[in-house]
């Protein structure tokens, strides 16, 4: 365990090294970042100028309503535990793409440490810091210009479930990544089903309730991204759906375990490339 | 047997194919109704390498040498068959075996890409487990050895081949392996840098007792390093002895090389219809008034072939090369598995 993290220092310290030296890279991600985040939270503002709450109506009867300040607060959580996991482990997306059909994962293979573990040090994401930096800026801002009976609503208590939760929520991205990065075990590549099952991460930043059976079924049990974000931040501003919090950390575990399965049936079936 | 370091039985290696039609069309077909075909890679190879010995690995391209390889170091796992190392079989508890063993491919490097050379062994260090004072006599060791300190600062991406082919063996050996795998290690390096690494690689192996198992295409790097050779086509041993043995059993080819003084000279030339050279035994080519002659000097002897070339043309310059064992190799890579069975007979 220590050996782990005095390698991943090494390569944590290397990676900020080289923020500085290519920094038009740097600048360019998180100016590109800063703007898709922009256009995103512009859009929400938009359309909460002509509403005065998302509702989730059935039969006419309006069953639940968030205001422009709660979606916020959502919308900013949901980039915290996507933002650690993007932060700590993003070459998971090599896999996918291109190590495996090159043939570059035999060096993961020639060391003596678990190969997961290996390729997970190796990168240390810098741009992730936009994630993070936006969603502690939304979370502070919908905090701040909430109503006083909405922050009345919030029990601090409920704060340490939460930031408890969070490791287990970044779990989840991290599983759900690697489950579908070892697919490339046998295919070669899987980099664009690891992009699709990431994706419904996007629907996960609004309150799940809105969805349809389908869409709902999909973020909180398939690919439960829903325990990430909304579950989560709901229970926090309004003590609503407690469960989520056990069920985020077992979710995150069996998620974990089958992940690793696929990953150790991918090694065996591994079959480098020619050279 | 306790001095046996690598033993491999009957080890097969299949893989499957998709078989595609050309064109879309049958890119579509591939994808509804895909067909496979089973390519055999490795056919059943056996051997087995006593501590301490040299071993080179050589076939032509294609042949099964990178697969052996990769599967003798734990990355792939084999169809069939077993090899121990050191009594260890490689993909059963591989974070213990690979700890005894070092591996280049010198097609890819294993080291990373953006960090200077000095962190890279800072980070295997961690990695392998290595002592401080052990990895500072090793380090001190290496450098000696392989020369490192003039980039020991620099990033890996700015290195040269050369210098990026040393570091790599460098990483290999930090944690002083029992067995050293390299695979190509001389590929694309010119005759000083090929020539120190030669160097390195028989001292390491004199001094440590490594035993080293190296595939090659470079036939100096057998001729100078390796006391055995193992050869594989089409996934196939096809011989499997020392060299001096390989040059009695097939070296009886020779090489007459020499300038006419007339081009025109050459039609007087027509070995083939008076000797009875079979198809493998002689082959010859006109290069200007350049002529290449190969031929078997048990079907032709030196001296008939000589005279027979004396009396019909005028030369300017005439000469009879030995065997050398890139001709042997050469030979035996065409005839492929054919010569199986006369290696084996005697073997």
């Amino acid at each position: 365990m220590k050996r782990i993290l005095k390698m991943h220092l090494i390569f944590i310290r290397q990676d900020l090294k080289k923020l500085m030296e290519y920094k038009v890279d740097f600048l360019l991600g998180a100016i590109g970042f800063l703007l898709t985040q922009a256009v995103q939270i512009l859009c929400l503002g938009i359309i909460f100028s002509a509403i005065p709450a998302l509702c989730y109506t059935l039969n006419g009867e309006v069953l639940d309503a968030w205001s422009f300040e709660e979606v916020l607060f959502i919308y900013g959580f949901s980039l915290i535990p996507k933002g650690i996991d993007h932060l700590l482990y993003d070459n998971l997306w090599g896999l996918g793409y291109w190590i495996v059909d090159k043939g570059d994962f035999d060096k993961y293979l020639t060391r003596p440490i678990n190969s997961w573990i290996y390729i997970l040090c190796e990168k240390f994401c810098v741009d992730a810091f936009g994630d993070l930096v936006v969603g502690v800026a939304l979370i502070v801002y919908s905090l701040v210009s909430m109503s006083p009976e909405t922050i009345a609503e919030i029990n601090p208590l409920r704060i340490i479930p939460v930031v408890l939760v969070i490791p287990f929520a970044v779990m989840i991205f991290t599983s759900v990544k690697t489950g579908t990065a070892a697919i490339s075990f046998w295919t070669k590549r899987s980099g664009h089903i690891t992009h699709m099952c990431y994706m419904t991460n996007e629907f996960a930043k609004y309150p799940a309730k809105i969805y349809n059976t389908f869409v709902k079924t999909l973020i909180t049990y398939i690919l439960p991204f829903a325990l990430t974000a909304y579950y989560p931040a709901i229970y926090l501003l309004r003590g609503e759906s407690w469960w989520s919090i056990p069920v985020t950390v077992a979710v995150s575990l069996v998620l974990f375990g089958v992940s690793q399965l696929i990953w150790h049936r991918g090694l065996k079936a591994y079959e480098s490339a020619g050279s | 047997m306790e001095n046996i370091m690598i033993e491999v039985r009957d080890l097969r290696k299949e893989f499957r194919k998709a078989v595609k039609e050309p064109g879309l069309k049958g890119s579509v077909k591939a994808l509804f109704k895909p067909v496979y075909n089973t390519v055999k890679a490795v056919d059943g190879i056996s051997f087995t390498v006593p501590k301490g010995e040299i071993i080179g690995f050589i076939g032509p391209n294609g042949a099964g040498k990178s697969t052996v390889i990769k599967m003798l170091t734990g990355i792939l796992t084999p169809t069939s068959g077993e090899c121990r190392i050191d009594g260890k079989i490689p993909t059963k508890d591989r974070k213990k075996y690979v700890k005894e063993i070092g591996v280049v491919f010198g097609q890819r490097t294993q080291l990373w890409w953006d960090l200077a050379l000095r962190e890279t062994y800072m980070v295997l260090k961690e990695i392998y487990e290595i002592p401080d004072k052990e990895y500072e006599e090793r380090m001190a060791f290496l450098n000696e050895v392989l020369e490192l300190d003039d980039f020991i600062t620099s990033p890996v991406r700015t290195l040269s081949l050369g210098q990026r082919m040393r570091a790599d063996i460098a990483a290999s050996l930090l944690h002083n392996p029992k067995v050293l795998f390299l695979d190509e290690p001389t590929i694309g390096l010119d005759v000083v840098v090929k020539d120190s690494i030669r160097k390195a690689i028989k001292k390491i192996n004199a001094e440590n007792g490594t035993t080293v198992i190296l595939t090659t295409h470079d036939l100096e790097d057998i001729e100078l390093l390796c006391e055995r050779i193992v050869m594989i086509d089409k996934g196939k041993k096809v011989f499997d002895g020392d060299i001096s043995e390989l040059k009695r059993r097939f070296g009886q080819m020779r090489e007459l090389h020499f300038e006419l003084k007339n081009s025109a000279d050459f039609e007087k030339l027509d070995y083939k219809g008076d000797f009875s050279f079979g198809e493998e035994d002689f082959t010859i080519e006109l290069k200007g008034t350049i002529v290449d002659v190969r031929f078997n000097c048990d079907v032709v002897s030196v001296e008939e072939m000589l005279s027979y070339t004396l009396s019909r043309v005028h030369v300017k310059d005439i000469n009879v090369k030995d065997a050398d064992i890139e001709e042997i190799i050469r030979r035996l890579y065409l005839k492929g598995g054919e010569m199986l069975d006369a290696a084996s007979e005697n073997v």
